[in-house]
């Protein structure tokens, strides 16, 4: 039976950078058997990365046992990701509020801070970043990044 | 916090890790020769307090003499023996690639960042274990993504390429399973649970039973049926008899509602 368009794929994982690799090559792998390029999974594996190494830097709030939460939902003409963490810090909430939302327009590359990469890499890769900060802390980023080729599968 | 007020170096032990016996030091500054009596005096105090993992936290310094790196090498070696160990976290660009030069990358361990080096202390001394679970929609093609997970999984923890390999056929076939008998159509999901620590790893994969399949699973899962039972030309069963070879404990719960196997496979490499 051939894969039918939208899917999710849900994974948690703990709060620990070393589990990361595996989840996005997981995540590349499966776009790749749904019919994606390996040039968009390639840039979808990149998004996830540094999405996932933020939830766990800076947002399990120094909680071991605290867990990620990654949901990809698939459409024929779109890739969008959630990944949801633990709860930051307020002050690394602020940070990534600015970091998402202060720089409206793309920034030059030049111009980012060593600790801002990551997201500015999520932002030229995606159409659409959205940050969800709830009344516990408790945050959540939105990424939707459309594919490239011509022909996508119906 | 002591410090150094003409270089202006400070340490910083703090405890507030969860576990007694780790210590994290958090050393700040240019760390020289004239360092050296405060590194000194702060390993002994934690020997004092008998906590003997101690995480050196780095992000704050500035550069490190090798005066100070064979301190710090001594003192490994003590905690060590006292059934700890001395780790560097947190480590700058240039203060890494530095100790990489020295070759002290071959005796310490580096960690990213002090949570990094606190979970390989649960890891290594507390048995701790890493669970991932993924929900994946019910098609074949999503089988190999999840069996290369579960490999690259074990490896990056460690496990040998041969215990990965045989981690990896056992989701292959278990996933392929649940694929294939369980409740097919669009909504249904697999849904596996990966928990791996130093000495084994668990799995637990369950979906939805397909009502048409139920009485044949049960037959085929029978405890009756042995391994030896699966002949030459008889193509059922012989995943399962397959999952039971490679793994240490195999359970099959079959019901109208869903079906969940749990498996698990001890470290042998």
């Amino acid at each position: 039976m051939d894969v039918t368009f939208p899917y999710t794929i849900r994974v948690k994982l703990p709060s620990d950078l070393e589990v990361i690799p595996p989840i996005r090559k997981f995540i590349s792998e499966i776009l790749v058997v749904s019919g994606f390029s390996a040039k968009f999974a390639f840039r979808s594996e990149i998004i996830v990365d540094a999405i996932c190494n933020n939830a766990i830097s800076y947002g399990s709030a120094g909680e071991a046992e605290s867990e990620i939460e990654v949901s990809c939902e698939v459409y024929s003409d779109r890739f969008e990701v959630v990944v949801k963490d633990g709860g930051g810090s307020a002050p690394n909430i602020e940070r990534l509020k600015e970091a998402i939302g202060a720089r409206g327009a793309k920034s030059p590359i030049e111009e980012i801070e060593s600790t801002g990469m990551g997201l500015e890499i999520v932002r030229l890769l995606s159409e659409t970043m959205e940050l969800s900060v709830d009344e516990n802390n408790l945050t959540s980023i939105h990424v939707v990044r459309k594919r490239e080729d011509v022909n996508p599968p119906a | 916090m002591v410090m150094d007020k003409k270089s202006s170096l400070t340490m910083e032990i703090s405890s507030d890790e969860g576990y007694a016996e780790v210590a994290v030091l958090r050393v700040c500054g240019a760390l020289d020769f004239s360092g050296i009596t405060m590194l000194s005096n702060v390993f002994e105090k934690l020997f004092g307090e008998a906590r003997p993992y101690v995480i050196v936290d780095m992000a704050g310094i500035e550069s490190i003499c090798s005066a100070a790196l064979g301190e710090f090498m001594g003192y490994r070696k003590r905690f060590v023996e006292q059934g700890g160990n001395l780790v560097f976290a947190g480590l700058a660009g240039n203060v890494r690639s530095k100790l990489t030069l020295l070759g002290a990358n071959k005796i310490f361990s580096f960690y990213q960042d002090v949570r990094g080096a606190v979970n390989a202390y649960r890891w290594d001394y507390k048995k701790h274990s890493k669970s991932v679970s993924i929900a994946f929609p019910s098609f074949l093609q999503f089988v190999p993504p999840v069996r290369q997970f579960a490999s690259r999984l074990a490896k990056q923890n460690g496990y040998s390429a041969k215990d990965a390999f045989r981690i990896e056929t056992i989701v292959d076939e278990v996933c392929n399973n649940a694929v294939e008998h369980g409740e097919a159509g669009k909504g249904s999901e697999v849904e596996i649970k990966v928990s791996i620590n130093k000495e084994k790893i668990a799995l637990s994969v369950s979906n939805k039973s397909d009502p048409d399949k139920v009485a044949v699973l049960k037959e085929l899962v029978k405890p009756a049926m042995p391994v030896s039972h699966v002949g030459d030309d008889d193509k059922r069963g012989r995943g399962l008899a397959l999952i039971k070879m490679l793994s240490n404990e195999l359970d099959v719960e079959i019901t109208e509602r869903g079906t969940s196997v749990h498996v698990t496979k001890l470290r042998e490499e």
